[in-house]
């Protein structure tokens, strides 16, 4: 079976069918035993908000990796060298808005999904609007996987998209649907190891084919080997448009919109450690995952190079690209000498990506479903079996709504960057904007809300057909000028949403001066000037920002005189942790590599008859943070 | 912040704003060229330094970051330190990327 450079007979079909079927098993059972950690819907899409950092973060190397990254960024490493990275590692301009503004508003204020936010800071107009865009955002990311993943199957073992998608999405949405937000965050830790070590494989394949790494350097032409492309000249990829749409608008909304993402960071028992994650994701993970997803298309380039001056290399068949959109799978195959089990093990990569991304996006769409239209507008007083149920239906709904949008891509054309960004281009801007202006300041109204989102959404929809509205923009900041915009689509949409909003906010300043002296004061919590105040109500007191020492390894002592949500601990503890009564502390099984799985947040007071080894708490407390009997226990202050 | 210094801050970061988008590309291309690896790396950290510099003005001047408070400094110093590994990095990037020889004859 010959595909563009991929010679696969009958038996590697069959190796690689089965590697890939049995790593599909075995995500599909390990996800399945997190469902036992769902007690209700907070616990469902949320995991109760009690995971340490690293557990959320390293599970976020797999959501960011989707299978059309491998695929994607393989293509543009080849046709443009390491420039391929700017994506993964321009994140950082828009790191302290989010980790001091948008983390602890969202994180404090207890917001369960974007639109929610909308509701509380605007209104129900806003929270609509805002939700039909989200969707939009995130149906295409899971449409976009599916149909990648679908067409590499197609090429590799010749099986119809019709068959190959549904087939996976069944797989996917089975865990999802019955395991939750835990089963997806064990599930894609286990799959983000699982694409390191396959990407790296194919890397160190690729670097041993070329003879090292330095001839992989000497080989690699210098425009390859820069980290920024052409400040303009290429339409699709050049690094004025990447800095405006894609630095700014794209990092924005991945961060801020991105409801899987957000899902995650809700999971971690504490905005600092939510910090932590932030800062381990953009510094170590995201330049990490550039590499992996992007260095075969640099090797490719260095490969056609040597070829092309010294003939096919020595031990290796001519490797020809004909389509470099199967850039990787052309030169995964041919590197690992058509070893059918290593190649079978580097697709399978290509699976855990897409479950991954996917996974997330499921669980995410589903949040948005129960919360934003189920909830609120379907049944408003249920039991918590009900939403449990509810939401798995959602997975189902959410699922299968994927995989018919890979109809629609399929009648897409132009390269897989450009599809990708020409959709999310046009998606996102208006939100984005009214996000970080409803975040951000204080005076935005929820009249100048609405009108802004709608008109930026409409004009950036219009610049589609008319893309000279464009072009002075594109001038004032010295973009490309060319009438094929992509990137700057986001900034003109951005713009005009910005520019709208503030107007309309002013006018209502100038002629209801009462009422936008009201919504200012109706908003305190959740603006980034009024985090003292969400800090407070979520805490039920004032905070206590006092440092202190974790206190670990305590013997539990059941009391059922103690209330539900309150543990004690003896003077001297309370004085390690720098903790006063009622303080919210984070009490969790001593066992490290949990990473939270058991554990709870409640309030302490202290006892005189609770010794320095102990911790006295209702059996209630002691259920809902999953404790096992005989286990020790550690406590940290919150605040 | 008072209210009077602020109305006073912000039209005067706009403007700055407007005037800096529009004059300092135009000087990194009238100074290296369009070609030169150097112009896209200034665009990118010029303009990308500028909206991080905003981003720490605004959560220092909203109070959402407090010196002393917690781990505030910290994260802050963090904060800056990366700034500035990813300035460092991507410059060191350029220059090797420019300085060893490529082997293909023509680049």
């Amino acid at each position: 079976m010959e595909f563009d450079g991929v010679d696969l007979s009958q038996r590697a079909v069959v190796i690689v069918g089965v590697v890939c079927l049995a790593y599909v098993l075995i995500v599909r059972a390990f996800g399945s035993y997190f469902a036992r950690f769902n007690n209700n819907i907070n616990d469902f899409f949320f995991s109760g908000q009690r995971f340490s950092w690293w557990l959320p973060a390293a599970s976020m190397v797999a959501t960011g990796i989707g299978s059309y990254s491998f695929l994607k960024y393989s293509q543009q490493g080849y046709n443009t060298g390491m420039s391929s990275t700017i994506n993964y590692m321009n994140d950082w301009f828009a790191i302290p808005f989010f980790v001091f503004g948008w983390l602890p508003i969202i994180y404090f204020s207890r917001i369960k999904s974007v639109p929610e936010y909308f509701e509380r800071r605007f209104n129900s107009f806003a929270r609509y609007i805002s939700l039909v865009i989200i969707l939009a955002y995130m149906f295409f990311y899971i449409g976009y996987n599916f149909y990648t993943i679908g067409i590499a199957m197609e090429g590799l073992f010749g099986i119809p998209q019709l068959y190959s998608v549904p087939i996976l999405g069944l797989f996917i949405g089975v865990y999802v649907t019955f395991g939750g937000q835990t089963a997806v965050i064990f599930t894609d830790l286990f799959q983000g190891v699982m694409l390191y070590l396959a990407g790296f494989l194919a890397i160190f394949a690729g670097i041993y084919a070329l003879g090292g790494f330095s001839e992989w350097w000497g080989w690699l032409p210098e425009t390859h080997r820069l980290p920024f492309t052409h400040l303009t000249e290429n339409p699709k990829f050049n690094t004025a448009g990447l800095f405006w749409g894609e630095a700014l608008a794209g990092s924005i909304a991945f961060g801020f919109m991105n409801q899987g993402f957000l899902m995650r960071y809700l999971t971690i028992k504490s905005v600092d450690e939510g910090r932590k994650a932030a800062f381990f994701n953009v510094l170590i993970t995201l330049p990490v995952s550039a590499i992996i997803v992007g260095a075969i298309g640099w090797i490719a380039k260095a490969l056609m190079t040597k070829q092309a001056a010294l003939g096919a290399l020595p031990g290796y068949d001519l490797i020809e690209i004909n389509n470099t959109f199967h850039t990787f799978l052309v030169v995964c195959w041919a590197t690992v000498k058509q070893n059918a089990w290593v190649f079978g093990f580097i697709i399978s990569a290509l699976m855990a990506a897409l479950m991954s991304t996917i996974d997330t996006l499921i669980n995410a769409c589903a949040a948005v479903g129960i919360y934003d239209l189920y909830k609120p507008l379907v049944n408003k007083k249920a039991s918590d079996a009900h939403y449990l149920k509810a939401a798995r239906w959602a997975s189902v709904i959410t699922t299968i709504t994927g995989i018919l949008l890979v109809i629609w891509f399929n009648t897409q054309k132009g390269s897989l960057m450009s599809i990708h960004y020409k959709g999310i281009m046009i998606i996102i801007p208006s939100v984005v904007t009214t996000i970080f202006l409803g975040a951000f300041w204080r005076s935005f109204t929820s009249l100048a809300a609405c009108i802004s989102m709608l008109t930026g959404s409409l004009i950036t929809i219009l610049t589609v057909w008319y893309p000279e509205m464009i072009d002075g923009l594109a001038w004032f900041v010295s973009g490309p000028k060319n009438d094929q915009y992509i990137y700057m689509r986001a900034l003109y949409g951005m713009l005009i949403t910005g520019v709208v909003g503030v107007f309309v906010t002013f006018l209502q300043k100038w002629f209801t001066p009462d009422a936008f002296a009201d919504n200012r004061e109706k908003v305190k919590g959740l603006t980034i000037d009024t985090l003292d105040v969400a800090m407070t109500n979520y805490k039920g007191g004032k905070p206590n920002h006092t440092i202190g020492k974790n206190v670990t390894d305590l013997t539990v002592k059941i009391d059922s005189r103690m209330k539900a949500g309150v543990v004690a601990l003896s003077k001297n503890n309370l004085d390690q942790l720098k903790a006063e009564d009622k303080d919210m502390v984070y009490i969790t099984d001593s066992r490290w590599f949990l990473g939270g799985l058991r554990s709870n947040h409640v309030k302490v007071t202290q006892k005189d008859d609770v010794n320095d080894s102990q911790i006295k708490m209702a059996e209630e407390t002691f259920k809902s943070a999953y404790f096992l009997k005989d286990k020790l226990v550690s406590v940290e202050k919150i605040f | 912040m008072s209210e009077k210094k602020l109305n006073l801050l912000v039209p005067g970061l706009v403007l700055f704003t407007l005037v800096f988008v529009f004059y300092y590309p135009r000087f990194l291309i009238s100074q290296f060229g369009l070609e030169n690896p150097w112009t896209n790396y200034l665009y990118m950290y010029g303009f990308g330094g500028y909206f991080f510099s905003l981003g720490l003005l605004l959560i220092t001047k909203t109070k959402s970051c407090v010196f002393g408070r917690g781990r505030d400094t910290k994260w802050f110093v963090i904060l800056c330190g990366g700034f500035l590994w990813l300035l460092t990095m991507h410059a060191v990037w350029i220059y090797l990327a420019l300085s060893i020889p490529f082997k293909g004859g023509v680049s």
